[in-house]
């Protein structure tokens, strides 16, 4: 009973992390813990909890996936640029860019057999200098104000839309992780590649998919980020395949693959989101809010790591 | 028993360092650009908290560090704190439009600092407080017409194409040489996007293309660049025939003006200025005062003559 007990809280410090940080700025802060800053938190993991999602994926498969980040920007870009076309049109656009990217990371990984790493880092610089070449280094104006509802809107006047779709999307995502072929394969590719394979499964062509997925998932954030904005601009992005990673890692999701799940991966969007609101509330000096963002992490994983998930 | 201690002692450093300073009940939420990139945004954030010391406001300033995402998502969050006046210098002019449209229905005055924001967005702040760039761009003129005594042929050196202060300060100087100065042509213009290097490389294809005797003077965006395209005439040895007047000072240009004589003339823009009227504007927006819509502060001109009247930039 005992023993079930702590493996219960093994498994789940996140939440407690989590819990902590709300006991921390609700006590710090009088406008923490109100309706209208929860709204905000909410719309601003959307974002970052968009990207996480591929990223859970791909990093249960042992990859990851540098170049989210620059794939937003692209994709917030493209969703301004092609506004001219209509709404829909735009968005599809916006959706195919990610979706391409993604393939051609996911081709090189699994077909090419490059490490990851390498693959996404080239791809993150490269979709850099085509997010210049399409902006021409200026900011492009949105002309559809139509578009921005789409951020905007709040569903029965209280929720964030934005946030209900990474929400629905992380409930999707977790579904085919539990209860399909394509979820199980994904821990089976993580846990060893060479033995998923010789077991039959198709690990390149999995591998490819779950790229494309991350695409995809940048792109539905970087239509968000645009909708946000109703501008394209140059310097969107820089940092947040960074926080993606970490709030991933955080969720207790195993760099090495074969381990993890999208609603520990929520919990970690949440700290690293509670966090960063808490502190701009608190007015910590910008300098000091760096230093505080990189200690507590570290702490955190410290903590995490001292209470490592079992894998079972 | 020791990661409490380690949690406790975090709080407590965090206490300590936010910036909660009690006296009147006015509170500025500032959101900055991307301070510590440059000297003239850390000297404007350090001046800015002084200033708003000694006015005894309180403050929140933010730091977007050039994201302009993490901008919108901080202008929300000071909504939350229901500051009274809210200060924006924009990473992007643009991105911020829609969620100022936000800030307007919730009542909060904004002031723009340092960078104009896009003019689908001047309805729906209270003003602009910072530098004239387009002034700027006419003083350097006036000081160009001095040093040439109203004759000559002039190229142009200017920072980023697209950037509103890169345009307003060639705008301005165009602008004043065609109003006043008819003896002057500015026969060629191109961007060495506010770099050294860049500013040497385009001096030294002007100096290919035009002989001595060809160029008179020489207009620089800021002294950064001014000093690149001074290495290049030096090491031309075309120093003797050319005058250069500049946009803004730094503290090399302040030291080649002193040692050189190629650099006649440059503007005195300090960022602790900059800060200090910032805070006043927007004190005045908070207490419900009246204020007009764009706001500079003196930019005044600096040459061999006053020199000794300024003090070394720091910046």
């Amino acid at each position: 009973m005992k023993k079930q007990i702590t493996d219960f809280i093994k498994k789940q410090s996140i939440w407690f992390i989590l819990l902590l940080s709300l006991i921390f700025f609700g006590t710090m802060q009088a406008n923490f813990l109100t309706l209208r800053n929860f709204q905000n938190i909410f719309l601003q993991i959307s974002i970052n909890g968009l990207m996480a999602i591929g990223m859970t994926y791909l990093m249960i498969n042992g990859e990851i996936d540098l170049s989210v980040g620059m794939i937003y920007a692209l994709c917030a870009a493209v969703v301004i640029g092609f506004q001219p076309l209509g709404i829909i049109p735009s968005v599809l656009a916006a959706l195919a860019t990610g979706m391409v990217i993604g393939a051609i990371n996911g081709i090189f990984v699994a077909k090419a057999e490059i490490n990851s790493f390498i693959v996404t880092l080239g791809a993150m610089i490269g979709v850099r200098g085509l997010l210049f070449v399409y902006t021409g280094e200026r900011a492009i104006l949105g002309t559809d104000l139509r578009f921005t509802y789409l951020a905007s809107t709040r569903i029965g006047g209280v929720f964030p839309l934005p946030a209900l779709i990474f929400l629905v999307f992380l409930a999707i995502g977790e579904y085919f992780l539990r209860n399909t072929s394509h979820g199980r394969n994904a821990y089976a590719i993580g846990g060893n590649q060479d033995a998923a394979e010789k077991a039959g499964i198709a690990v390149k062509k999995h591998l490819i998919i779950n790229f494309v997925l991350s695409g995809a998932m940048a792109a539905t954030a970087g239509i968000i980020a645009a909708s946000r904005m109703n501008t394209a601009t140059p310097t969107l992005g820089r940092m947040n395949h960074l926080w993606v990673i970490i709030a991933v890692v955080l969720g207790g999701t195993d760099l090495k693959g074969g381990y993890g799940n999208l609603v520990r991966t929520l919990g970690g969007i949440f700290v690293i989101g509670i966090l960063d609101n808490g502190l701009n509330l608190m007015g910590v000096h910008t300098f000091y809010n760096m230093l505080f963002m990189g200690s507590i992490l570290i702490l955190v994983i410290f903590i995490g790591k001292k209470f490592e998930p079992l894998k079972s | 028993m020791k990661k409490l201690f380690i949690l406790l002692t975090l709080s407590l450093i965090l206490i300590a360092t936010s910036g909660m300073v009690m006296a009147e009940d006015i509170v500025i939420g500032m959101t900055a650009n991307n301070t510590g990139v440059d000297s003239y945004q850390t000297l404007h954030d350090q001046a800015f908290r002084e200033k708003a010391d000694e006015m005894g406001v309180e403050y929140t300033i933010l730091d977007a560090r050039g994201e302009p995402m993490r901008q919108v998502d901080q202008i929300m969050d000071l909504m939350t704190q229901d500051v009274d006046v809210m200060v924006v210098w924009p990473v992007s002019g643009q991105a911020i439009v829609p969620v100022l449209r936000q800030v307007q229905q919730a009542g909060i005055p904004v002031l723009i600092a340092n960078s104009k924001v896009d003019e689908s967005g001047f309805e729906l702040v209270s003003g602009f407080a910072g530098p004239d760039n387009i002034t700027q761009g006419e003083y350097a003129a006036q000081m160009m017409a001095e040093a040439l005594d109203g004759e000559g042929r002039v190229v142009e050196i200017m920072g980023t194409p697209g950037y509103i202060t890169a345009e307003e300060r060639s705008q301005g100087f165009h602008d004043e040489i065609e109003a006043n100065y008819p003896g002057i042509e500015i026969i060629e213009t191109q961007p060495a996007d506010w770099n050294r290097e860049r500013a040497q490389e385009v001096m030294e294809n002007y100096l290919t293309k035009y002989d001595d005797g060809e160029i008179d003077g020489v207009y620089v965006g800021d002294d950064n660049m001014g000093v690149g395209a001074i290495n290049a005439i030096r090491s031309e040895g075309r120093g003797d025939n050319l005058k250069m007047t500049s946009a803004t000072m730094f503290a090399d240009g302040y030291d080649e003006m002193q040692s050189g004589d190629i650099l006649y003339g440059t503007l005195y823009q300090s960022p602790i200025d900059d800060a200090n009227y910032t805070v006043e504007i927007a004190v005045k927006l908070a207490r419900g005062e009246e204020v007009e819509f764009f706001n500079y502060f003196e930019t005044p001109k600096v040459t061999d003559e006053n020199i000794a009247e300024f003090e070394r930039p720091v910046w």
